[in-house]
């Protein structure tokens, strides 16, 4: 199952170009997350000789190329970066939903951005980690990664880099004081986050009509709802506060919200988080 | 009214099934949902959840439909039964109430109901089923729905119903009358006006049939459908059938109203008359709508012996014109005449032959035994007349006219009234040259059967023992007189042959055992217990009683046939003041109507109550509602192009189209079961409006009367490789059954590009193509079959077409049963076999084309090798 999600968010990042991290900040003090970009930087490890030019300190000369000829070379090392990008997935139960068969469920559409973002990043040369877990090197370790997540609805506190980004991705329904509580530890630190809101359109919309009995999908009391239709209005509002403070709490920190219809393109969040991220 | 108004109490009931439904809210649909905490703040204002209006509404009505139709309602009731006491019912169950013996059922059973509903018992007399030595009396007065039970068991019987004087309890009489007229009506009806109110039901207008044989002695094969005369005319159907059940041939009748019957005749060929083991009226199936045939309806074999050696010459031979005269409707044998009687013969005809020694032996006691004897005379006759002859002989014979004589050729003298000739035209030119003379006697003018105008006599008869002696006083040839020329040669000759008994004669007062009866209607199966034996002389003139059901008497060789119209009196309409069977005003139970609309409601409620559930999506709504008549209506798609199929090409004769379509599916049903092809239901095609392309082999019956086919749009069938089998249908009947065709043929597929012909022949690869056939017969064989040239190199050496006349779809149509409903002729289940290995064959040859010839050539192909 992770393999083939995997290969699904390949083929959909295959579509965007080449995803590269832009960091407004790089500090070589940063110990994790140091890794080669493939050109001349300055960084710890070899990456090339090159013939000695004018205008180059002698100390970086290196001796032992140099004694090999006549000429003199300069030994030049690798960029490294220190950027990784931390992902989280909702894990909870309420993810697994979908109002029609022909949909995706929210955890599936979920993870399937996740995993397509970090396989751009991954094809840019960035480093991605799930919250709390090992690098991965690759796609499928990563899908494995993001499906051991804990079923959590919201971030747990861990141990994150300063100046780390963080993709979040979940339906984030729980009451807007908790997600402030829980996002606080992160914008302090300070981390650059990046919300992504999945909703199925039924959560939207609530197209149903008559007398319901709905079911919570976490051990929630049944709420019985004599006329669906006089509610729907009412609801919508509910759903349209719940946005509005989700997007309130990233703006204070200074984070990106992007809402993500289930019945959406995926092509089309993959788009919204490149330009978040880029 | 109501059958059982206590269920009506059930209404009051309604009102508390309304508070029931009023406190019970609906069930709510039940959804999970993500997003509950948003919905918790929202569903804490309770409503009350009551059911809609309009849904308690239709619960309402749809109970009360419920109990209103379980109560029974019933709508135009009857006027209550008359009389007091038990309803007597009194039913005709003779063959004449068989043919519509469920309307009388239904009739006698709707009375039944009335008794019921009235709580008065009931009895029940079948006229019929009387036995002859009690007085007739009902059964026990009993309930009615125990006398239900009883009629479900009544059957009509054979024989006429027994108008005795019943004894019955009073009551009220209900009488299902068969209408037709018994000795003893008057006392019957007394007795019936006596038990009390008399209601006569009966069929109007009556439909019983009777078929009366009437054994024509002129030899033709007829009989006589009588009838209860009526306003109306009658169309009927009378079927030829063999003794197996299969129809051999089927002709119309039109009783004209008023008449009480008609005569019919049925012109078969030859060879199928003998196979007639029965007519049958089509379609009312009773005892009195089968005549069934024995011995004496058959050609009668008919020895010939002659003194002369050269008695068959042409135009010269004594037999030459015997030999043509007798062969359409007798059977001819040749021999010595104690071989012939040891044979078994109807009749012996000596042309020229005196006998002497043990032939006169034995031709004496054959001739006692009821045989008859047809004598010509001749030269050597009338040198030795012997002893069997009608009359004694002058010596010598005499010569009319010649050059020496003053005479002149004798003609003949019309028949006199007491022939058995009489009636027959004598034509003017029969001229008489030579006879033989009968020494004039008392008794010659009785034995005088036809004479010439001088008084003398031509054809003498005479009883001997049981048999006959017939003697023409002429020879049998030209040479005496131009009768044999004549066509009353013909006619006396089958007189004289349908005049004798036939073959296995038995003695006249020997009892019958019945060996097979006929049920009341008309299906021959084990005679009863109580069927007596029954003599031979007698048989003519017995009506068919309990004793002497209608059926087959005698041993399995000369068996006997005792029809119920051969001596039943005339058909005459009953008295009585009648009702229709069925009249009147018909009691309509609404009771089920009701039932059947609450169930439709209670459907509709489930519909609703789901949506209000949100259960039910419109379009599985739409889904349920059109499921059942879309699952009827579903028909396997009759694209030709998705199998392969026969087809036939439409006649317009709806007969002979069915039978062409049943030929066809038969034959595909065999291919399917025997080869590897896979064949679907046959089509029916029309030239120039179908598209021919997608079937591989048309069957083209072709009738008398066909109008020019399309032959552009079969020239293109055939010239992309199609393969027609042109049928005519009558090929070794003589033209017996379709005449014409042969003509028809020539007229229909002129245009039709059909290459030069050769018979088809053992080496044909249509004989080899699936199994390997000498000969191709269908329904009838004899006649020669037609296909392409081998040498036609054009289109592979494949014959475009396939011509005969062996009616092969006959031979292969199957009915639903799975039986084959057309008798082959001559016969036989090997025929049969031919029959649809042939047309294996020619489907084999139609889906593989010369693929199979190969078979033809391994001859050729080993004499290679071996070189």
């Amino acid at each position: 199952m992770t393999a083939i999600l995997a290969r699904h968010a390949e083929a959909l990042a295959a579509r965007l170009p080449p995803l590269l991290a832009r960091s407004p900040r790089v500090a070589n003090s940063v110990t994790a997350g140091a890794h080669a970009r493939r050109r001349v930087g300055p960084g710890s490890s070899f990456w090339q000789f090159r013939p000695y030019a004018s205008g180059d300190q002698p100390s970086q000369i290196d001796s032992r190329a140099s004694a090999k000829s006549d000429r003199a070379y300069v030994r030049q090392t690798e960029w490294e970066l220190a950027q990784t990008v931390h992902i989280w997935c909702d894990g909870s139960a309420s993810m697994e939903w979908r109002s029609n068969t022909s949909l995706p469920t929210k955890a599936g559409r979920a993870s399937l951005l996740l995993l397509a973002v970090s396989a751009l990043l991954l094809r840019g040369g960035e480093r991605v980690r799930p919250l709390g877990g090992a690098p991965a090197a690759t796609l499928d370790r990563l899908a494995e990664a993001v499906a051991r997540q804990p079923a959590a609805g919201l971030p747990a506190l861990t141990d994150m880099p300063a100046h780390g980004r963080l993709l979040m991705a979940g339906d984030f329904l729980a009451p807007l004081a908790e997600i402030e509580a829980s996002f606080r530890p992160y914008a302090t630190r300070p981390v650059r986050g990046h919300v992504v809101q999945i909703l199925d359109p039924a959560e939207l919309a609530l197209p149903y009509s008559g007398r319901v009995r709905f079911q919570g999908m976490e051990a929630e009391p049944d709420a019985i709802v004599p006329q669906v239709e006089g509610v729907r209005a009412t609801y919508a509002a509910a759903i349209a506060t719940q946005q509005a403070g989700l997007r309130a709490i990233c703006d204070r920190a200074g984070w990106t919200c992007t809402v993500h219809r289930t019945d959406a393109r995926a092509e089309d969040a993959l788009l919204d988080l490149y330009q978040a991220i880029a | 009214m109501f059958a059982t108004p206590w269920l009506l109490l059930a209404l009051p009931a309604l009102p508390v099934l309304w508070w029931l439904l009023r406190v019970t809210p609906p069930s709510p649909a039940v959804m999970r949902f993500p997003a509950i905490r948003l919905l918790a703040g929202l569903a804490t204002q309770p409503t009350a959840a009551r059911t809609p209006w309009w849904l308690l509404a239709l619960r309402l009505a749809a109970a009360a439909l419920l109990i209103v139709g379980l109560a029974g309602p019933i709508r135009d009731p009857s006027a209550p039964l008359p009389g007091t006491g038990p309803v007597l019912l009194v039913i005709d169950n003779s063959w004449a109430a068989a043919s519509d013996w469920p309307t009388r059922l239904q009739a006698a059973t709707a009375i039944l109901d009335r008794a019921e509903r009235e709580g008065r018992s009931a009895a029940l007399l079948a006229t019929a089923s009387v036995p002859a030595e009690t007085v007739p009396a009902p059964g026990a007065v009993l309930p009615a729905s125990a006398i239900r039970t009883q009629l479900g068991a009544l059957r009509p019987m054979p024989w006429p119903a027994d108008h005795r004087a019943p004894v019955l309890p009073a009551g009220a009489v209900f009488y299902v009358s068969d209408g037709i007229a018994q000795p003893g009506d008057d006392a019957f009806a007394t007795a019936l006006r006596v038990a009390g109110p008399v209601t006569q039901l009966q069929a109007d207008p009556p439909t019983a049939a009777l078929l009366r044989p009437s054994l024509d002695p002129a030899g033709t094969f007829g009989a006589r459908l009588s009838i209860l005369p009526h306003s109306a005319e009658t169309r009927a159907a009378i079927l030829a059938q063999t003794s197996a059940g299969g129809t051999l041939a089927r002709t119309a009748v039109t009783v004209t109203a008023g008449s009480d019957g008609i005569g019919f005749t049925l012109d078969l060929p030859a060879g199928v008359r003998n196979q007639v083991g029965r007519l049958v009226v089509e379609g009312a199936p009773s005892a009195g709508s089968v005549l069934l045939l024995d011995e004496r309806w058959r050609r009668r074999p008919v020895g010939l012996v002659a003194a002369d050696s050269a008695a068959d010459a042409p135009l010269t031979g004594p037999l030459f014109y015997v030999r043509r005269a007798l062969s359409p409707t007798a059977e001819l044998r040749d021999g010595t005449p104690p071989a012939l009687i040891d044979g078994g013969v109807a009749a012996l005809l000596l042309a020229d032959t005196p006998l002497a020694g043990t032939d006169l032996l034995a031709v004496t006691k054959w001739v006692e035994a009821g045989g008859t004897l047809i004598r010509f005379a001749g030269p050597r006759l009338a040198e030795a007349p012997d002893a069997l002859l009608p009359v004694t002989l002058l010596a010598g014979d005499r010569q009319l006219g010649g050059a020496m004589s003053w005479t002149e050729p004798a003609a003949m003298a019309p028949f006199p009234a007491a022939s058995p000739f009489a009636g027959l035209a004598v034509p003017a030119e029969i001229r008489i040259n030579r006879q033989v003379l009968a020494e004039p006697s008392a008794g010659l003018a009785d034995r005088t059967w036809a004479g010439l105008a001088d008084g003398t006599p031509l054809v003498t008869g005479a009883n001997r023992g049981a048999g006959r002696i017939v003697l023409f006083h002429v020879s049998a040839n030209a040479d005496w007189s131009n009768l044999p020329l004549s066509g009353l040669f013909v006619d006396l000759l089958r007189r004289v042959v349908a005049l004798s008994a036939g073959v296995a004669t038995v003695a006249d007062d020997t009892p019958l055992r019945p060996a097979e009866a006929l049920d009341g209607f008309g299906a021959l199966g084990p005679p009863s217990v109580s069927a007596l034996p029954l003599s031979g002389s007698a048989i003519d003139a017995t009506v068919a009683s309990p004793q002497h059901p209608p059926g087959l008497y005698g041993p399995e060789a000369g068996r006997r046939a005792l029809n119920l119209g051969s001596a039943l009196p005339p058909l005459r309409a009953g008295g009585g003041v009648t009702a229709p069977l069925l009249g009147g005003t018909t009691e309509r139970a609404v009771g089920p109507t009701l039932v059947a609309s609450a169930l439709g409601l209670l459907v509709l409620d489930l519909l609703l109550s789901l949506s209000l559930r949100g259960l039910l999506r419109p379009a599985m709504a739409c889904l349920l509602l059109a499921a059942a008549p879309a699952m009827a209506q579903r028909r396997p798609s009759d694209n030709p192009a998705l199998a392969t199929r026969l087809a036939y090409i439409r006649t317009g004769d709806a007969a002979v189209d069915a039978v062409s379509a049943a030929g066809l599916a038969g034959l595909s049903a065999l291919v399917n079961r025997r080869t590897a092809a896979t064949l679907g239901e046959p089509a029916s095609v029309v030239p120039g409006q179908s598209d021919l392309s997608f079937y591989p082999l048309l069957y083209w019956p072709v009738l008398p009367q066909a109008p020019p086919a399309d032959t552009a749009a079969l020239n293109d069938y055939i010239a992309h490789g199609g393969i027609i089998l042109i049928d005519t249908r009558g090929a070794g009947t003589g033209e017996g059954f379709a005449p014409g065709a042969d003509n028809a043929l020539r007229r229909a597929a002129q245009g039709l590009n059909v290459p030069p012909l050769a018979p088809l022949g053992p080496d044909h690869v249509l004989a080899r193509s699936f199994y390997l056939l000498n000969e191709f017969p269908g329904r009838y064989t004899g006649g020669t079959v037609w296909v392409g040239r081998d040498q036609d190199r054009s289109n592979d050496r494949v014959s475009p077409v396939v011509i005969g006349g062996h009616d092969w779809a006959a031979a292969w149509a199957t009915d639903a049963a799975g039986r084959n409903p057309y008798a082959t002729v001559p016969g036989g289940a090997r025929q049969r076999v031919l029959a649809y290995r042939f047309g294996v064959n020619l489907v084999m040859y139609a889906l593989t084309g010369n693929y199979k010839g190969d078979q033809v050539h391994i001859p050729a192909l080993l004499e290679r090798l071996g070189q």
